[in-house]
């Protein structure tokens, strides 16, 4: 029983375990060399309303970081097959098309989410503010 | 339903307990070393690596959670 237990559940969790943090390891390790990839800070964005080529860089800088995302997990789903459990099913394969799938259905909704609230910004900043009141009391 | 040990749920209880506690004494800033869940977000996500990992885990999760055994409506 204790066997079959660490066999069944006990080894794939620690093995996709060891496998998510060798790979953020390694990339920290990456990211954090001299003249590294690090990005820009909050202080570098504009404060203004967002131009054609703002929307063309967030669209790059979301489709960067979901291609990545997606490669990152798919690298990992196939290690953690070959190497830690064959998992029964058409594993692989439901891994490449339910995440494509779920990417396929929250861009357009983060889209439209990213479009409103960029909406919603202008509009409070065009609104004027009124001017200021004199103290009433005195 | 399959029947697991007791102690393997204990497990689990633990670990989150163990997750919001910790998250829990960072935001009482009781102490000024301990980081909160988003400052910990927000320092991997400077990176573009951090990002890609925090979206395949966004992704692993949304993938058990709403596609894998996921049926069609209705479907018998």
């Amino acid at each position: 029983m204790s066997s079959y237990l660490l066999r069944s559940d006990f080894d794939p969790m620690v093995g996709g375990f060891v496998i998510i943090m060798v790979a953020l390891a390694a990339g920290l390790r990456l990211s954090r060399r001299p003249g590294g990839t690090a990005t820009r800070t909050r202080q570098d964005q504009a404060s203004g309303p967002v131009t054609a080529a703002g929307w063309r860089r967030l669209a790059g800088h979301v489709a960067v970081t979901m291609l990545g995302g997606y490669l990152l997990l798919m690298v990992v789903v196939i290690l953690y097959y070959y190497v830690v459990a064959r998992v029964g099913g058409a594993f692989i394969k439901g891994a490449f098309t339910g995440c494509a799938l779920l990417i396929g259905l929250a861009t357009p909704v983060f889209a439209a989410a990213s479009l409103l609230t960029e909406q919603f910004r202008a509009r409070a900043a065009r609104k004027p503010h009124p001017p200021a009141q004199p103290d009433p009391t005195r | 339903m399959a029947h697991h040990p007791l102690i393997g749920y204990l497990v689990w209880a633990v670990l989150f307990g163990a997750l919001f506690a910790w998250e829990g004494l960072a935001l009482s800033h009781l102490s000024n070393y301990v980081p909160t869940l988003s400052d910990t977000f927000r320092a991997i996500m400077r990176y573009p690596f951090g990002r890609w990992a925090l979206f395949a885990l966004w992704l692993w999760f949304g993938w058990h959670i709403f596609v894998r055994g996921w049926h069609f409506l209705l479907r018998a």
